[in-house]
C-alpha cells in the first residue's frame, strides 16, 4: 500500500487545468458567432437584451437579472445574488471563455425566451455588449 | 532503525513522500492554531473553483454541511429542473461536485460539531431541498424581523452572502455578520 500523494498531486493539476478553459477574446468569440450567422447587428442585439417576452419560466427579460444597464452589477431575480456587469468594459473577463458564453446564452435564453438563442441572436447580442463604451 | 525502514517499505514511503507529508502536517496544524473558538460557525468548502463557479454563479456557494448528503445527492439528480432553472453540469464537474458534497455534508463523518446538530434536525425519512426550510436554519435566524428578508440588497433568505459576506467561504460567523440597510 502506498500513500495517496501522488492521487493528491494528480487532483492538484486536474483543478488547474479546469481553470484554464480556452481564453479568448471578445472579439474572437462575436467573429465565430458572426461565422455561423452573418453580420452582427449591434441594434438588433440591444432590442434582445431590453426586449420583453413570454416564453420563459424565470423571468420576462434578459435585464430583470441584468439591470437596464448591462455595465452596471445586476441581481439575480429570485436568489437576490448580485450579478457582475455583462458588458467587458465594466467586466474584463466577460465574453472570453466560449464555454461559458454558451451556457449562459443556452440557460439563459430558455429562461427568457422559453427557447435556445439562435447563431444571429447570439452575433448580434454579443455585437451590443462589446460597443458599450 | 531495521524495523522502521522494513515498515517504510512495506507502505511504500519514501522521503520525498515524508516531507511532503511534514508539510502538510505542519500547515495543519498552523491552521488550527490560527482558527478561532472551536464553535464559530465554519463550514469546510470544496477544494478549487469548480464549485464556485457552477453552484456560485446564480446564488451563494451554500456550505455542503448545510444538508444531510442524501439531500445533495436528489438535488443532483435534478439539476436540469433545479427550482424551475436548468442548473446542469457537464460529467466530470459534476461527479466531482457531487463528491465534494458528499464528503463535506453534514452526516459526513468527519463532520464538526455544528454540522453534526444540523443532521440531527432532519428527520429520518426527510431529503430536504432547501437549507432556508430545515429546523437548524429557522432556529438561528428566528429573530431576524420579517421585513429584512426582502430588503432590495437581500431579496431572499437563501441570499446568505448578502449578510454573511464571506459565505463563500463557508464563514458564517456571528462576528462577521452585516445586516444590509435597504
Ligand atoms: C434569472 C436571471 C437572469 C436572466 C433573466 C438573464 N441572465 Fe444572463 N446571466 C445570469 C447569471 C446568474 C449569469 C452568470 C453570473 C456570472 O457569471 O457572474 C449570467 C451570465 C450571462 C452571460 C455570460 C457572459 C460571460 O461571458 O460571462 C450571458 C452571455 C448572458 N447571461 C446572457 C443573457 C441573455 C441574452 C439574457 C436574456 C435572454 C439573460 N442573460 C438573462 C442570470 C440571468
Ligand atoms: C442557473 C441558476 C442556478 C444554478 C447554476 C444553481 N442554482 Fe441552486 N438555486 C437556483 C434558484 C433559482 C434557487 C431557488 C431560489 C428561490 O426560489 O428561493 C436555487 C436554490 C438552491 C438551494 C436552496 C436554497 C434555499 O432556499 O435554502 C440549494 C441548496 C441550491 N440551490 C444548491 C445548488 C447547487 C449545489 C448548485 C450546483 C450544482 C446550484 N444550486 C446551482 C438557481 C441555480
Ligand atoms: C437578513 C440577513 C441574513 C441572511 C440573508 C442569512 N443570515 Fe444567517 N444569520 C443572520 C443573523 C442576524 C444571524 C445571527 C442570529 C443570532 O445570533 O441571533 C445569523 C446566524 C447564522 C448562523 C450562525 C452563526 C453563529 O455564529 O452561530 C449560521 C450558520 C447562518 N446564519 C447561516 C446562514 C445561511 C446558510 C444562510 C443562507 C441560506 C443565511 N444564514 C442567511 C442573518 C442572515
Amino acid at each position: 500500500m502506498k500513500l495517496p500523494l501522488s492521487n493528491l498531486t494528480g487532483l492538484a493539476m486536474l483543478a488547474l487545468s479546469g481553470v484554464h478553459a480556452q481564453a479568448e477574446t471578445p472579439r474572437q468569440i462575436l467573429d465565430s458567432y458572426v461565422a455561423q450567422a452573418g453580420a452582427a447587428s449591434a441594434t438588433r442585439g440591444e432590442t434582445l437584451f431590453r426586449g420583453q417576452f413570454s416564453g420563459g419560466r424565470i423571468a420576462r427579460a434578459c435585464t430583470a437579472c441584468h439591470t437596464d444597464d448591462a455595465r452596471a452589477m445586476g441581481q439575480h431575480v429570485k436568489t437576490g445574488k448580485v450579478i457582475d456587469p455583462l458588458a467587458p468594459v465594466a467586466q474584463k473577463d466577460r465574453f472570453t471563455d466560449p464555454a461559458k458564453v454558451e451556457k449562459w446564452f443556452r440557460r439563459n435564453c430558455n429562461e427568457v425566451l422559453g427557447r435556445e438563442c439562435t447563431p444571429q441572436e447570439k452575433a448580434d447580442f454579443t455585437a451590443y455588449m462589446i460597443t458599450l463604451k | 532503525m531495521a524495523n522502521i525502514r522494513l515498515r517504510a517499505d512495506r507502505y511504500g514511503i519514501d522521503w520525498k513522500n515524508l516531507l511532503t507529508l511534514a508539510v502538510a502536517v505542519g500547515a495543519a496544524v498552523l491552521w488550527i492554531a490560527r482558527a478561532p473558538a472551536s464553535d464559530e460557525a465554519l463550514f469546510p468548502m470544496p477544494v478549487g473553483k469548480t464549485y464556485l463557479n457552477e453552484c456560485g454563479s446564480c446564488h451563494t456557494a451554500y456550505a455542503p454541511g448545510h444538508l444531510p448528503a442524501r439531500s445533495w445527492r436528489r438535488m443532483m439528480a435534478e439539476l436540469s429542473d433545479h427550482f424551475g432553472e436548468d442548473a446542469s453540469l457537464d460529467q466530470p464537474a459534476h461527479l466531482s461536485i457531487l463528491k465534494d458534497l458528499e464528503t463535506l455534508a453534514a452526516d459526513n463523518p468527519a463532520a464538526n460539531q455544528r454540522m453534526r446538530r444540523i443532521a440531527a434536525g432532519v428527520p429520518a425519512g426527510a431529503t430536504p431541498q432547501r437549507i432556508t426550510e430545515t429546523a437548524y436554519f429557522r432556529h438561528l435566524h428566528d429573530e431576524v424581523p420579517k421585513h429584512f428578508w426582502r430588503r432590495k440588497s437581500i431579496g431572499n433568505p437563501a441570499n446568505c452572502a448578502a449578510c454573511h459576506p464571506r459565505a463563500n467561504e463557508g464563514r458564517y460567523g456571528e462576528r462577521e455578520i452585516r445586516i444590509p440597510a435597504q
